[in-house]
């Protein structure tokens, strides 16, 4: 390691460790790497706007963000959410089913697990700790541990981003999350009922069926959404990109024609606070650029390809080890960073490895979600948290046989490549 | 001052949802110009849709894009939205508390200052080069250079609000930006009490 | 004495024909006094930048485009325009007659590079998903109504018009979906791409229209050169010279076999009426905005350097 790339990575920790904004850090971190290498530090602003003016496809973030807030203010989270509730409200454990069927369907629309935390989320663990029949820090636990499905089935920013880093198509990396997605949604909803038996949580008053169907023309138009994006996207009407372009396009005309619920003033907000979040976002992945130019120019993911290529390890463990490590790095980093700036340093690796780079990067993203529950640094404990007054230890004890359960069934995708690739083998991947 | 504030800030939240709106939109006419196309008639017979007219829109969208992240950073992200790794920071005496918010303030502003000059330096040559396609809507005057200065203001202020950042809390600590969590809750609240149906 | 550092920045990947014949003449043959660093899959620096991150002295080397440079130089153009390179013969014969002068002392003046070599890309054919029976394209009219993806810029969009096509923008990582589920009907690419990015397995057939024959050139830094001496310089452009015969040589061949490859794997591969083509893209041309930045009589004097 040069001096200069060491200066640059302590910057960057001591920074970031007292609390300056991620963005930032990297972005004096880069500053300090190349004044300690004698470049230009005129070279940090430049690759910035560049690598942010040349990729197209990170424009689905902004708009999946605005996709998601529609959604969130204009009352179509609350109509999914009844339906669910007429759904699966009716079996033990019932809440918690729709939790995460809630979350399934909700995930086929926001790209983001903290939009769907903070919407649908709030709205449920309310419900659910009014019922009576489970402990908050329950009821907070199973809501954590469903949103990070969210970003697994299409659409999802954090694939977006891998497939920024990685060159792979995002069309297949968004059919790849699908199966994994539903996988997780049955394991959670199986220790659900587990935990409600062994637990003897009572059970919710059932919806009459009778209502059943009025509850499914109510939500109907919202269901359809994902439909309507998967066909945009596979049946060759939209890219992935303006795929995000109709999915806020589609839920601004249910919002504010069908469902009456969002006023002008509404979406001009929603405008502002999408362009404040897009902000954010888009200033961490300008900064993971440049952290990627440093990395570039150390050489470095090619040495790591080199020195593990020489240790021989074979794909599976090579796998199963950069797993553990982005778990362990989950409980401290945020998933965008670790998306960003940690995983490109394995890519070649896993090119040389000949790792499907589709599976590599939805197991990578399914493991950054999982990060997203794992304390001490789990931004979905820490948004619950907020939006509910739940303490956090009583959430983090709940929710640790879930962030089990999830491990293995992470460990099942890593083992069993055809559950992430059967569907994109099916409309053609060649992988 | 209060009001001159506040107008400001309206101000600048006004032109990101400007842009948000206009990147927006636009991506909506080049999905309805693409899928017209197909249909070559419509081309014909309304020359408004002619697709060649629409060349400019997927990079009118990222040029809306990266002023969205500079403009917004500079004038509309505050301290609370950024993604901060702030388990030390809330966890720490507030007299350390103080110096870590003066210590980052004064690492960007000197940082961001002494970038300015360097990076224009390296966005002279952008002078001479074309746009891709942003020639239909702007004409040939507008070169990279043009679009790229938005960083360069971004440079500017950001570097100001942590200067100020820094003086602020050497005079008064930094206990006002704690919290943040509980700041997104009572967001979130408002927008469900602003979206409730009728 | 230390080595000159020549860090090299390109999109392609490493095995691409032109990262071969870097990597295995020019390296080598520079070995003795320059250490040559080379960057693919654009990871040093973006696609489209690395002119101006040499121009501003903090890159040495490039493999660049006719159609990157006219972003700065719109005379450059003419190298971009459909039917204007005959041939790979062609393509060379031009880039070292003194026709091309006042192109290389420009890009010398202003941006500080120097091109020391062309490089062949191929030639750049039109690649379809309707099969053959239910589209036979002879001339530009039978490409109405086609939408066929063209890398993004105004260039390239009106190359694809011209064709008669109606040219779409798209990622490159975006095309083999696109293709497949018929977002849009065709591409347009040298056939090694077609077999690389796999598009065969998508389409049906590909109409030989030979519309651009696509070239690079290789990019290095004015300072770096002024900094060698005269022995250096030579070394050099040889190795420069070395690299580009080599590479134009495994391309050409491999564009011969690719054909009958394609051919196995179902296409159809044949032959439109390439002079109505060329008269109606040249004629388009012509009459653009493009033509009007070309030095006068320019076009003449390539068109006599061809056959
Ligand atoms: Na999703
Ligand atoms: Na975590």
């Amino acid at each position: 390691m040069s001096f200069e790339f060491a200066a640059c990575i302590l910057t960057l920790f001591f920074l970031a460790g007292i609390g300056t904004p991620v963005a930032y850090s990297i972005l004096v971190a880069s500053i300090v790497y190349l004044f300690a290498s004698g470049q230009s530090i005129g070279i940090a602003g430049k690759q910035l706007m560049d690598g942010l003016y040349q990729s197209f496809i990170l424009l689905a973030v902004p708009l999946f963000i605005v996709a998601a807030n529609i959604m969130n203010a204009g009352t179509i989270s609350d109509r999914l959410l009844r339906f669910c509730i007429g759904l699966v409200g009716r079996f033990r454990g019932g809440l918690g089913h729709v939790n995460v069927v809630a979350s399934l369907i909700f995930s086929g629309m926001s790209g983001s697990a903290v939009a769907d935390a903070a919407g649908i989320g709030k709205i449920i663990i309310d419900m659910m700790t009014k019922s009576g029949h489970y402990t908050r820090g329950y009821a907070a636990a199973i809501t954590a541990a469903s949103a990070t499905i969210g970003p697994i089935i299409p659409p999802s920013i954090p694939m977006v981003l891998y497939a920024l880093v990685s060159n792979t198509s995002i069309g297949y990396l968004f059919l790849g999350g699908i199966l994994p997605g539903l996988l997780m949604g049955v394991v959670l909803m199986g220790m659900n009922y587990f935990i409600a038996s062994r637990r003897q949580f009572g059970m919710e008053d059932p919806v009459p069926l009778k209502d059943l169907p009025a509850l499914t023309v109510n939500a109907f138009p919202a269901l359809l959404m994902p439909a309507i994006l998967l066909y945009g996207i596979y049946g060759g009407v939209t890219t992935p990109t303006e795929a995000a372009a109709v999915a806020a396009f589609y839920a601004l005309l249910l919002a504010a024609f069908f469902y009456r619920a969002l006023s002008l003033k509404a979406f001009y907000r929603i405008l502002v606070e999408s362009a404040r979040s897009s902000a954010a976002v888009g200033l961490v992945i300008g900064g993971a650029l440049i952290l990627n130019f440093i990395v570039a120019s150390e050489n470095i993911p090619n040495m790591m390809a080199g020195a593990l290529l020489d240790l021989d390890v074979s794909p599976i463990v090579f796998l199963i080890g950069v797993n553990i490590l982005i778990l362990l790095l989950g409980c401290v980093l945020d998933a965008t960073t670790i998306i960003l700036v940690i995983i490109p340093l394995f890519l070649p690796t896993c090119r040389e490895l000949g790792i499907d780079l589709v599976h590599f990067g939805v197991v990578a993203v399914v493991n950054c979600m999982i990060g997203l529950i794992t304390p001490p640094y789990g931004i979905l404990l820490f948004v619950i948290n907020a939006v509910t007054h739940i303490p956090l230890g009583e959430i983090i004890r709940e929710v640790i046989p879930f962030l089990l359960l999830l491990i293995v069934a992470l460990l099942i995708l890593i083992l069993v490549p055809e559950v992430v690739l059967f569907l994109p083998r099916q409309l053609g991947y060649q992988g | 001052m209060g009001t001159i504030t506040r107008w400001f800030s309206r101000a600048t939240e006004f032109v990101a949802a400007i842009l948000m709106a206009a990147m927006f939109a636009t991506f909506i006419i080049q999905i309805t110009i693409r899928y017209t196309a197909r249909l070559s008639w419509i081309g014909e017979a309304v020359p408004f849709l002619a697709p060649d007219r629409y060349g400019w829109t997927l990079e009118f969208c990222l040029l809306m894009w990266v002023w969205i992240v500079f403009w917004g950073n500079a004038f509309i992200v505050r301290q609370r939205d950024h993604v901060t790794f702030d388990i030390l920071y809330t966890h720490v005496a507030p007299n350390v508390r103080k110096w870590f918010a003066i210590i980052s303030g004064v690492a960007v502003c000197v940082a961001l200052l002494a970038s300015i000059e360097p990076t224009w330096s390296r966005f002279a040559i952008l002078r001479l080069k074309s746009t891709a396609t942003l020639d239909q809507l702007f004409g040939p005057d507008l070169k990279m250079r043009g679009i790229y200065s938005i960083y360069i203001a971004f440079l500017v202020i950001v570097a100001l609000r942590y200067g100020w950042r820094a003086i602020n809390a050497y005079r008064n600590g930094a206990e006002a930006d704690l919290h943040h969590y509980a700041e997104i809750a009572e967001e979130t609240d408002e927008e469900f009490q602003t979206a409730d149906p009728k | 004495q230390d080595k000159v550092k020549l860090r090299l920045s390109a999109v392609q990947s490493e095995t691409d024909q032109r990262s071969v014949a870097m990597l295995e003449k020019f390296g080598p043959m520079v070995a003795d006094f320059a250490e040559f660093e080379p960057h693919w899959n654009g990871t040093l620096y973006a696609q489209g930048t690395e002119l101006e991150a040499i121009a501003s002295g903090d890159l040495e080397m490039s493999i660049t485009s006719a159609q990157e440079l006219a972003t700065f130089f719109p005379e450059f153009s003419i190298f971009t325009a459909g039917y204007v390179h005959q041939d790979a013969a062609h393509q060379v014969a031009v880039f070292n007659d003194p026709l091309m002068d006042p192109f290389k002392k420009k890009v010398e003046d202003e941006l500080g590079v120097k091109l020391l070599s062309v490089m062949y890309l191929g030639r750049r054919q039109v690649n379809l998903r309707q099969p053959k029976e239910e589209r036979t394209v002879m001339t530009p009219a039978d490409l109405a109504g086609v939408n066929l993806r063209m890398p993004g810029t105004d260039a390239w969009q009106f190359l694809g018009k011209a064709l008669g096509a109606n040219p779409t923008p798209m990622a490159f990582t975006e095309v083999y979906t696109a293709l497949s589920t018929g977002s849009v009907d065709g591409q347009d690419n040298p056939l090694p791409t077609v077999v690389d990015a796999k598009f065969y397995e998508v389409t049906k057939q590909i109409v030989l229209t030979s519309h651009l024959v696509d070239l690079n050139y290789i990019a290095l830094s004015k300072a770096a050169w002024d900094a060698m001496t005269p022995e250096q310089q030579e070394k050099v452009q040889a190795a420069a010279d070395a690299a580009a015969d080599f590479g134009r040589e495994n391309q050409l061949k491999k564009e011969e076999e690719l054909v009958a490859f394609l051919e196995e794997q179902g296409l159809e591969v044949y032959e439109p009426d390439v002079a109505a083509f060329r008269e109606q893209v040249q004629k388009m041309y012509l009459e653009s905005d493009y033509a009007a930045t070309w030095p006068e009589g320019v076009l003449d004097k390539i068109n006599a350097l061809g056959n």
